[in-house]
């Protein structure tokens, strides 16, 4: 082990950014080969047998052997891997002759059990997951930061109090409750609001928003309480800062001294929380999916673990872990470059 | 030996799911309005449906758990009244009313098969004026080819029991590498002749499985297949959104005069994919708006059906199965202190099936059950090997653990069952039953298809296991067979009680054998008793299964056989 | 979800230690934390004592009651067939005793939350010690490993390891590794950055210096500062692996029943809700409560400890 030292890094800035980006890029890469190897080395540890759901019933130990073969069971775990990281930059194809599977690159591997590319479910259901998660992330970052904002200014005050308790409810609260029972209040008591399905964006905007409103609701509960505490926190600590003395002291206005000055640099850590967040929910939120029934990247795992389809979990688990990492590879980026201590 | 597990709404999954719906066109009369609403319509457990005229036109929406639909004919397990059967016609399907047992009634062929005298060889006619979607006409090589392919290893997971009927099934791999099934024989276009490797009765039952259904070679992609299949039927899959839903728009090639069991009614009909089995039903509770058009496909749950019983318009939206599918607990006969007799049967006693009753759903959830063989079977005789108030009869159930002298604190026994929350509330009715005679009973939640290779694959690491069978065709056969006889022990079988005795065998191989249904059935009903006996299984009801429907949803119903309801016939009021 | 980001700015802050006297009495002034501290009491006594408790209505958690279940398998009666004997109502299907579910369900929730929760602590804190101070190669492996963790879809995990591991362990204490095993990395994050920034402080560098031990250094002069900070993240994740625990119940893959866990009675009850809305109410508010408690106890712990956030309560 080393000791303790203090570098002194040399070199022009442009230099340094770039050693630094080059840094956070080839570790993102090492991450994802060893989520990817770990993903598989756990789920091929599942007691289940993908090969049985293929076998049809009743299911002889022969027609089994051959729906193994035919899937790529029957090859060692790592040769199983090493295939599967190929596909993902060459393609691969899967059985052979005429009733050959293509399945081409970037292939995540193809579901027997849902007769599809894992590319092609991803693509399809990643539009659900996405409208979740922006229509969430907008809802919540407007509330919560506007929340926090006035609970700051109206330090000590009732609303303040109002702002952080209903906050402090807001994060105890857990999800899923919540979501149900919005379904029953507005959904079945008072029939205002679709309960669960999924219209795509391209078929109705309106329809898609209407469809969305419960899940949006629920989840930005949860992440508004969230960001109102953090806002408020930050905006207390800016507001005593001396640049905003100094604005002040200039005569500018209240208002602009917290349009202008204050909220820009709230934002900074406000926006790198919203970037990691807005990440995690991208990578499917499992269950608000569940709860709403909306066919997300979220619920395709879920039902996927519970059917022990490998192909889908491994190239769901990779994908989402990738969609995380990449949004933590930016956010340290957009750190990096904002505050250079930060890369020490 | 045809048999259907439905046990909690999540393995409906498997089989409702994969399942359809139906419709049909223009006012085709059925029988009598109510055919079977006299005879339940006071009962809290609801009606079985009824027919009425068909409407034609509308868009009818089906709800359902199921994530997806696989429509490849030979890779399906559907029913031959659900999902597939509105899309792919068969040589045979089945004909079946409201509170009737269902019958095999010819499809595509002009009969339900002509027998050689030593009941090996079968043969079909098709019907005249048959084609598929795009205008080809449906040939016998069509559907010599779609069984053909159901033998590839690239497709399977399929109804598998013709497997080993067909003459030289055993060793053939499908016709993707060139080779033919030369046990199907295609004379001319209309003809097909099967060779079989033994008689067997129940072929034209089998003649209605999916694998049956035409495919045409020219458009056979193994890869695409299972989503956009070739139509025969009176709709074709127009669009598929993974995950969101399936539409299907009506065939115009396909003829309502070839066809007496679909009625095609709506112009379209909408599977809305991975629906929450409380929500579809809160939902159809509501009967608003669009919902009115739509009918479950998932069993109704428990509390939902608590919740129908205080709402008198949802009430009558419920449709009600007779007595279907056989709830029981398997004991496996392997294990230390379950390989007792005496230990089985102290279990027969200790069991609380009152419990089990009201965790099913109550009355409405099934009928208590003391024989194997489900009601409305040739051969079933109503017997009761162990009287036993509903609840169990502990004092029994200790009495005879202390003549078997084995301790039942010695070791806990290991219940599994799947780790949905009804199949659980159903595993912790029969835990409490157990441990009041004082057997210590863990419970292992697992995954439904983990659970089910626990269960048939591998060693048995398993003592007990609450088990649902129903069988595909109504014979004795399909009840006892399966599970109890020694050769379905393991490698996917499901004598998941383990039992195995040669008598049982024996009586099973001799019924089998037997031509004549009254012999055969007289025998099943001595299979039955001598199991029960031997007590290798706990029969707990006979479930009942609830589906509901929206308001403007007609000629929905269920058969006395299967539990489900005809997709075929549903139709919308105008 | 992302409840630990949102103390990272100010904790990061604090740098010295205060003295508790301060602290208590800082504490004592906040009507709320102390509410919290109260409730967060009560339930830890709830658990200890949850057979003496239930015991006093005669009931237990497993026993069946069908009498008091009508024919649909509903409570009988008012409020989910609540009643001198039944406190709570009972739970439909089983009729067991709801009362003594909820009151044996803050030992699920709690042995969970609190072992989880210690188990994640001492992981991260290890991790995060060992990243700030040696920095170097093994900083930057401990950050890819903090990395991976983040990158992991927890949940779905969670629910694949729950299934391959064998019966015979026992489920809570599986819950307590797997939740806690996958909730270290933000408290590793945030302990390896006030690593970096202690360890250049100037009594540190004096330590090394004088060549003082890595031990010495690590466990006399830098985790003594961190104490603070890990005390306050700690009471904050409590509420969250609480929350891990009734989710993962809430699906079917948390502790078998009949072992009582809110979460799988929240889970059960929403689908019984228009019918017995009680079913819910009841282990849906001590759930919420317990997470409550934890969360507004935290909150005034920060504020407590570091004053500059401190504005509603004074």
């Amino acid at each position: 082990m080393s000791a303790p030292v203090t570098t002194v890094r040399t070199g022009t800035s442009a230099a340094r950014t770039a050693r630094f980006v080059l840094g956070k890029a080839s570790g993102m890469i090492i991450v994802l080969l060893v989520v990817s190897a770990l993903t598989y080395a756990v789920f091929v540890l599942l007691p289940a047998d993908p090969a049985q759901l293929a076998c049809g019933r009743p299911c002889t130990p022969e027609r089994l052997e051959a729906a193994r073969g035919y899937m790529g069971l029957d090859l060692p775990s790592w040769k199983q891997y090493l295939l599967f990281l190929g596909g993902i930059f060459a393609g691969r194809t899967f059985g052979s002759g005429a009733t050959a599977i293509d399945c081409a690159a970037p292939c995540l591997g193809y579901s027997f059990r849902l007769n599809e590319s894992v590319t092609d479910l991803i693509t399809s259901r990643l539009p659900v997951t996405f409208s979740i998660a922006i229509g969430a992330a907008v809802l919540w970052l407007v509330v919560g930061v506007a929340a926090g904002v006035v609970a700051a200014i109206k330090r000590g005050t009732v609303i303040d109090r109002a702002v952080m308790i209903g906050a402090i409810a807001g994060v105890s609260a857990p999800s899923y409750l919540v979501g149900l029972l919005g379904i029953l209040l507005f959904g079945f008591t008072l029939n205002m609001v679709p309960v669960s399905g999924y219209v795509a964006f391209t078929e109705s905007p309106l329809d898609w928003a209407w469809h969305l409103v419960l899940p949006w609701t629920v989840l930005a509960i949860l992440m508004a309480a969230v960001y109102a505490r953090l806002t408020r926190a930050q905006m207390l600590d800016v507001m005593g800062s001396d640049f905003i003395r100094t604005a002040r002291a200039k005569g500018l206005t209240e208002q602009r001294v917290i349009t202008r000055h204050a909220l820009r640099n709230v934002m900074i850590p406000v926006i790198t929380l919203f970037g990691l967040d807005l990440g995690g929910l991208l990578g499917g939120a499992v269950i608000t999916e569940k709860v709403f029934s909306m066919p997300g990247l979220g619920a395709l795992l879920l039902d996927a673990v519970g059917n022990f389809d490998l192909p889908v979990l491994v190239g769901v688990t990779l994908f989402s872990a990738a969609v995380i990492i990449v949004a933590n590879f930016l956010v340290d980026l957009v750190y990096g470059v904002l505050d250079p201590r930060a890369r020490a | 030996m045809n048999a259907q597990r439905s046990r909690s709404p999540r393995s409906l999954r498997q089989t409702a799911l994969k399942t359809a719906a139906a419709a049909a066109v223009v006012a085709i009369a059925l029988t009598g309005c109510n055919a079977n609403g006299d005879k339940n319509a006071d009962s809290s457990t609801g009606t079985q449906g009824s027919t009425t005229d068909t409407v034609a036109g509308g868009t009818l929406t089906i709800l359902t758990s199921a994530t997806e639909v696989n429509w490849d004919p030979a890779e399906s397990q559907n029913l031959a009244i659900t999902t597939l059967g509105l899309v792919e016609r068969r040589l045979t399907t089945w004909g079946v009313e409201p509170g009737k047992p269902g019958v095999v009634v010819p499809d595509l062929a002009t009969d339900t098969g002509t027998v050689s005298e030593d009941g090996t060889t079968w043969t079909y006619t098709l019907k005249d004026g048959l084609f598929f979607e795009d205008g080809t006409p449906i040939t016998s090589a069509d559907i010599k080819y779609g069984i053909e392919r159901s033998f590839a290893p690239e497709l399977s997971g399929g109804l598998s029991y013709h497997k080993s009927l067909l003459e030289g099934g055993d060793t053939y791999t499908g016709p993707f590498a060139g080779a033919e099934l030369p046990s199907i024989e295609t004379p001319d276009d209309k003809t097909i002749v099967f060779h079989l490797t033994s008689a067997y009765g129940d072929w034209p039952w089998i003649v209605s499985q999916p694998a049956f259904a035409p495919v045409p070679e020219a458009k056979d992609d193994v890869a695409t297949y299972s989503q956009q299949p070739v139509a025969s039927g009176p709709y074709r899959v127009a669009e598929t959104k993974s995950g969101v839903s399936i539409t299907l728009e009506r065939n115009d090639k396909w003829d309502k005069a070839t066809d007496d069991v679909r009625t095609a009614g709506p112009d379209q009909i909408v599977f809305s994919l991975g629906q929450d089995a409380t929500v579809t039903a809160q939902r159809l509770i509501a009967d608003s708006g669009a919902d009115k058009n739509a009918f479950g496909a998932t069993f109704v749950p428990p509390a939902q059906l608590a919740q129908v019983a205080n709402n008198a318009s949802a009430k009558e939206r419920l449709v009600t199965s007779d007595a279907g599918a056989l709830a029981y607990l398997a004991i496996n006969t392997e294990r230390d202190g379950l390989d007792n007799v005496k230990v089985r049967q102290a279990i027969q006693y200790a069991t609380d099936k009152q419990a089990f009753q009201v965790a099913s759903g109550g009355e409405t959830g099934g009928a208590l059950a003391t024989t194997l063989i489900t009601p409305g079977i040739q051969g079933r005789v109503d017997f009761n090997l162990y009287e036993a108030p509903a609840g169990g009869d502990v004092d029994k159930a200790k009495a005879l653990l202390a003549e078997s002298g084995w301790d039942p604190a010695s070791r806990e026994l290991i219940l599994v069952s799947e780790d949905d929350s009804v199949s659980l509330s159903k595993a912790q009715a029969i835990e409490q039953g157990l441990e009041r005679a004082g057997f210590k009973v863990t419970i292992k939640p697992e995954a439904q298809l983990a659970a089910t290779q626990t269960l048939t694959q591998g060693d048995g690491d398993y003592d007990l296991n609450v088990s649902a069978w129903q069988p595909d065709f109504p014979s004795a056969n399909g009840n006892i067979q399966p599970l109890f006889d020694s050769s379905q022990i393991g490698n996917g079988g499901w004598n998941i009680a383990r039992f195995s005795d040669p008598a049982v065998d024996a009586l099973i191989a001799q019924a089998t054998a037997e031509i004549d249904p009254v012999k055969a059935g007289a025998i099943w009903a001595q299979a039955d008793e001598a199991i029960m006996a031997a007590s290798p299984v706990v029969p707990l009801v006979f479930t009942r299964n609830s589906f509901l429907h929206g308001s403007n949803v007609e000629n929905f119903y269920i058969p006395s056989f299967p539990a489900y309801p005809n997709y075929l016939k549903a139709s919308l009021a105008k | 979800m992302s409840l630990d980001h949102d103390i990272v700015g100010p904790v990061a802050s604090m740098k010295t230690s205060r003295s508790s006297s301060t602290l208590l009495s800082r504490l004592r002034r906040d009507r709320l934390a102390i509410a919290g501290l109260v409730t967060i009491v009560v339930f830890v006594l709830v658990a200890i004592f949850a057979p003496f408790l239930s015991s006093l209505s005669g009931n237990d958690p497993y026993t069946y009651h069908l009498d008091a279940l009508d024919s649909s398998g509903a409570p009988a009666g008012w409020g989910g067939g609540i009643s001198a004997a039944h406190w709570f109502g009972v739970e439909p299907l089983t009729g067991r005793d709801l009362f003594s579910i909820v009151v044996y369900g803050s030992r699920t929730s709690l042995v969970v939350g609190l072992g989880a929760t210690f188990l994640a602590m001492l992981l991260g804190t290890v991790v995060g010690l060992v990243a700030g101070y040696f920095g170097g190669w093994v900083d930057t492996v401990a950050s890819r490993i903090i990395d991976v963790m983040f990158g992991f879809p927890s949940l779905i995990f969670m629910i694949a390891l729950g299934a391959i591991v064998p019966v015979s362990f026992p489920r809570l204490v599986l819950l307590v590794v797997i939740i806690g095993f996958f909730g270290w990395a933000s408290i590793a994050r945030v302990v390896r950055g006030q690593t970096l920034a202690l360890r250049k402080q100037g009594y540190v560098r004096a330590s090394t210096a004088l060549g003082a031990s890595h031990g010495h250094i690590l466990f006399r002069q830098i985790l003594p500062n961190l104490s603070a900070t890990i005390v306050v993240f700690s009471t904050i994740t409590i509420p969250a692996t609480i929350g891990s625990e009734a989710a993962l119940s809430f699906l079917g893959v948390g502790v078998a029943p009949p072992t009582p866990s809110w979460g799988r009675s929240i889970g059960d009850a929403v689908t019984w809700f228009s019918v017995t809305p009680m079913y819910l109410v009841f282990p849906g508010v001590a759930l919420f409560l317990i997470t409550l408690a934890f969360n507004v106890f935290g909150d005034g712990l920060r504020d407590a400890l570091d004053p500059r956030s401190r504005g509603v309560r004074s």
